[in-house]
Formats: structure tokens, C-alpha cells, sequence
């Protein structure tokens, strides 16, 4: 298995916010999501990686390519929908393909009308006339339609109907059938990622927190329900945050199969991305 | 780099299409005599030239630049794409005002003169667009805005005031070339969107480093 996407130590600095040495690896055949507050720095990583920003340090490679060095190349099979649209209100859907065919070398206009007729976009109606959605979908075929290997994705599902970002994610799942693609999103919502990703980052305050296979994070992680007083009894180190309310406590535990075998008379269940972005973020260290 | 060509040509077609209207009015009116026809092929010209300066504000309406340079053609190309539209318009202009000249010397009047005076407007247009397209690509099209009345009103200022101080710029010579040779007059007026074309090139370096600078 290759990696589609490589990154090591990068840094990119502002004058209120950083990125500090993050890691990312994306194998072929699989979806990596992002996860993390507005202004964790998703973005910035996935500017970084398309070189709309410069890096301070670090490499990035894709689909084997050096993003900025061979950045043609790098870019050639890849696939972008950022959160907004980004054709001209004034232009068609099959204006579209007029200016991308040129762009991509292996540009097929039989399968991005064939998107289009799949998402029910008509080619004469002009962008202006477009709901979110539809542009949305205009974008994610015009992202398709020069057979990419690498799908990149920020936000692309945000403001969405779960109608229509159902119909999406469906796509992305066909999309990763074959082994060779790979789809690194960013979102914000979490049961998206937990649908469909094979591994999940999460992203705080410039840094990777927390980066492993989604079936690992949500079989292990596990929330941990308690009063102040049995919170006292568990061991630091045994719990990764704490939230204390007025009416108990929460914790997040790392190895939820380990935590029961040790705290036999506590409960520790299964939690979600969310919950686990909640107490990462908000919770308190032990 | 065609693609963005392309883009740049259906994003001002609609703009284009009225410019085409006006442009045909004022060809009826100065045909019938209301204007001057070197007028006319003057204000083409000008009109056209505005289309690369509207077409940065079409794309900072849609964010395109951030898409475009996420695409792989590198940001070179993406500001070559934005000259080379440049170009085609002063191509444009200069195929308009030839058919409206030609037309023109149909009736019996000088072909070279409305001509000439096309030539003399694409000029200054294009320096005109020399310094405002690096000045768009570095400010955005709104800030760049008020250069583009400073790049046209200072020199007309400027001579306003000379003329006002007594300092009047001589220009008998030009008649009296006129009338010797309509051509000589011709072939040195056709110097300037020359000259325009050739300065497109440190413009466009330019621009290319204002853009390499840029994080979007």
C-alpha cells in the first residue's frame, strides 16, 4: 500500500495561530478525516497542502509528487472541493468543463456530464440559479471528471441537507473503491467522518492530538460516567480528560477494555468523535 | 492556461455584449455625422480595454484566484492567462477599428486617420493596463481602482497645468508630418501600442512575483 498523501513537520505560523510539526500519513484506498475547532488549523493544512500558503517547514508529498517542487505533478490527479464554490455566477455548468478541460490533461467531458445527469444539475442553467447543494455537486464533479487519484475536501459538506450530504458521501464511498484513491476531508461533522472515514486526525490548536484508524479510536476511547467522589478513587493516569458538572463527572479514557477490567465497578462505554473532540478540546488534563 | 483564456472570455461576454451595443450606437451616431468617427475608434479602444481590469473584479466576486492557483498549472501560468486574454482584447480593438476605418473609407473619407487615432488610444490603454494589472494582482481590483483615474488624469492634469503655465507642448509638427504623409503619421503612432506591448513583459514579471508572494 502507497501513500497518497505525506507529511512531516509542518509549520506554518501566523501572527495569532500555528501549525506545529504536524504528521499525516494517507494510504490509498482510504479516507482520513479531520477533525477540530473552527481555526484548529485544518485549513491551513490543507492550504499548505495545495500550496495556496507557503510552509515554514516541513515536507509534503503527493501521490509521490513534492507539493511545491514538483507541483504540477502533484497536482495533476488530485481532486479539489474547498467549502465554497468557486465558479463565476455567471457561467453554466458546461462553461465548466470548457475552461477545466484544458486544465487537466486527462479531463473527460462524457463522465462529468455523466456526474451532472447523476446529480440532477441541468448544463444550461446558470451558476446564480444554483442552491448550495447543487453547487456543491457542481463542484465535487468538476473534481471528478479528470479521473483523480487523491480527493481533497475541505468542508465540503457543510450547510448541507443529510439528503444530499448522504448522496455525497455515497460518492466518496464508490470513490474509494478502488484501491488506488484516496480522500482526505475535512469536517465538522463528525457522524459524516464516522460513516465514512477509515482513520481520523484531530487537529488542536496547531497540533495533531490525536491521529489512529476510526475503528481503533471508537472501539477503544470510551467515556467514563462517575460522582466527584469515585473520580477521586481513579488514577491520573488512567484518564485522559475530565469534565466535572454539578450533577457528576465525566472522563475520557483511552482503553475503555482496560479501564473496566480495572475499575470493575465503574461504567465505561463506547463514545463517539465528538464527545472524544469535546473532551480533548474543552476537557480538563488529570 | 487556455482554459483560464476561456474563462476570462465567457465571465466578460455579458459585459462585452453591451460594450458592443454602445459601441455600435456611437458608430450609427458618428456615422450620421454627430461625432467624430476618430472618436468613435478612439473610445472602442478604451471601452475594451477595460474588460482585463473587470475581469479581476469577476474573480474576486466568485474567490476564483485561490481555485485557480489550487489547480495545476502553477500561478505563472494563471497570470499569463490573464495577459494573454489582455493581448487578444487589443487584438480585438484593433480588428474593430480597422472594420470600422474600412467602412468608413468606403464612404470616401481617410482610412488611416480613424485608424491612427485607435492606434494612439490602444497605446496609452496599454500602459494604462502595464501598471494597473500588477497594482490589481497586489491590491485587488477595488484598491487598484483609484490608480487607474491617477494612471489616466495626472497626465491630462499635468498638461492642463503646463498649459496653464504658459508651457504650451507644441504639437504643429504632427500637422505639418500629416500633411507631408499621412502614413509617416500612421507608422509613429503605431509605435506606442508597440511599445505598450513590449513593456507587457516586465508588467507581467511583476505580476508573476506579486502572485508567488501571495497566500490565499
Amino acid at each position: 500500500m502507497t501513500n497518497c498523501i505525506e507529511i512531516k513537520g509542518l509549520c506554518k505560523s501566523y501572527q495569532d495561530f500555528s501549525l506545529k510539526n504536524v504528521d499525516l500519513t494517507l494510504p490509498s484506498g482510504s479516507i482520513l478525516g479531520l477533525i477540530g475547532e473552527n481555526g484548529a488549523g485544518k485549513t491551513t493544512t490543507i492550504k499548505c497542502i495545495l500550496n495556496l500558503v507557503r510552509r515554514d517547514a516541513g515536507e509534503i508529498t503527493l501521490l509521490g509528487h513534492d507539493n511545491v517542487r514538483e507541483e504540477q505533478a502533484a497536482k495533476e490527479d488530485v481532486g479539489v472541493v474547498l467549502d465554497e464554490c468557486f465558479f463565476h455566477d455567471s457561467l453554466r455548468p458546461r462553461d465548466v468543463s470548457r475552461v477545466l478541460a484544458p486544465v487537466f490533461p486527462a479531463w473527460d467531458e462524457k463522465l462529468f456530464r455523466a456526474y451532472l445527469e447523476k446529480f440532477d444539475l441541468p448544463e444550461q442553467k446558470r451558476i446564480k440559479e444554483f442552491s448550495r447543494g447543487m453547487k456543491m455537486k457542481l463542484s465535487l464533479s468538476a473534481a471528478l471528471a479528470h479521473h483523480p487519484r487523491l480527493l481533497i475536501l475541505d468542508e465540503a459538506t457543510a450547510g448541507l441537507d443529510p439528503v444530499v450530504r448522504d448522496e455525497i458521501l455515497n460518492e466518496f464511498l464508490g470513490f474509494i473503491q478502488d484501491e488506488d484513491h484516496a480522500i482526505l476531508m475535512s469536517s465538522h461533522i463528525t457522524s459524516d467522518l464516522e460513516k465514512v472515514a477509515d482513520y481520523i486526525a484531530y487537529i488542536h490548536q496547531g497540533q495533531v492530538v490525536l491521529c489512529d484508524s476510526k475503528d481503533n479510536i471508537l472501539e477503544q476511547y470510551g467515556r467514563v460516567g462517575c460522582t466527584a467522589a469515585q473520580l477521586q478513587g481513579i488514577a491520573p493516569d488512567d484518564l485522559l480528560r475530565v469534565r466535572k458538572g454539578a450533577f457528576g463527572c465525566e472522563a475520557l479514557v483511552s482503553d475503555r477494555t482496560a479501564f473496566r477490567r480495572k475499575y470493575p465497578g465503574l461504567l465505561a462505554e463506547r463514545t463517539s468523535l465528538e464527545d472524544i473532540m469535546l473532551f480533548l478540546g474543552k476537557g480538563e488534563e488529570t | 492556461m487556455t482554459g483560464l483564456v476561456w474563462k476570462d472570455m465567457l465571465v466578460s461576454a455579458k459585459t462585452a455584449k453591451s460594450y458592443g451595443l454602445i459601441i455600435l450606437f456611437y458608430f450609427v451616431l458618428g456615422f450620421l455625422g454627430t461625432f467624430e468617427v476618430t472618436f468613435i475608434t478612439a473610445f472602442v479602444s478604451v471601452l475594451l480595454i477595460m474588460l482585463p481590469l473587470s475581469a479581476f473584479s469577476y474573480d474576486e466576486a466568485a474567490k476564483w484566484d485561490g481555485y485557480a492557483v489550487s489547480l495545476p498549472l502553477g500561478r505563472r501560468r494563471v497570470v499569463a492567462a490573464r495577459y494573454l486574454f489582455t493581448l487578444l482584447i487589443v487584438l480585438v480593438s484593433l480588428a474593430v477599428a480597422t472594420l470600422f476605418s474600412a467602412f468608413i473609407a468606403l464612404q470616401g473619407q481617410s482610412f488611416l486617420e480613424p485608424l491612427s487615432s485607435a492606434l494612439g488610444t490602444l497605446g496609452f490603454g496599454l500602459f494604462v493596463l502595464d501598471v494597473l494589472l500588477p497594482l490589481c494582482y497586489k491590491l485587488g481590483p477595488e484598491r487598484a481602482r483609484p490608480y487607474l483615474y491617477a494612471v489616466i488624469f495626472v497626465p491630462i492634469i499635468a498638461l492642463f497645468v503646463a498649459f496653464r503655465m504658459g508651457l504650451h507642448l507644441d504639437l504643429s509638427w504632427l500637422d505639418a508630418l500629416a500633411a507631408r504623409s499621412e502614413l509617416l503619421v500612421f507608422a509613429l503612432l503605431a509605435l506606442l501600442p508597440l511599445s505598450g506591448a513590449v513593456l507587457m513583459l516586465p508588467s507581467y514579471l511583476l505580476s508573476c512575483r506579486i502572485l508567488d508572494g501571495k497566500e490565499f
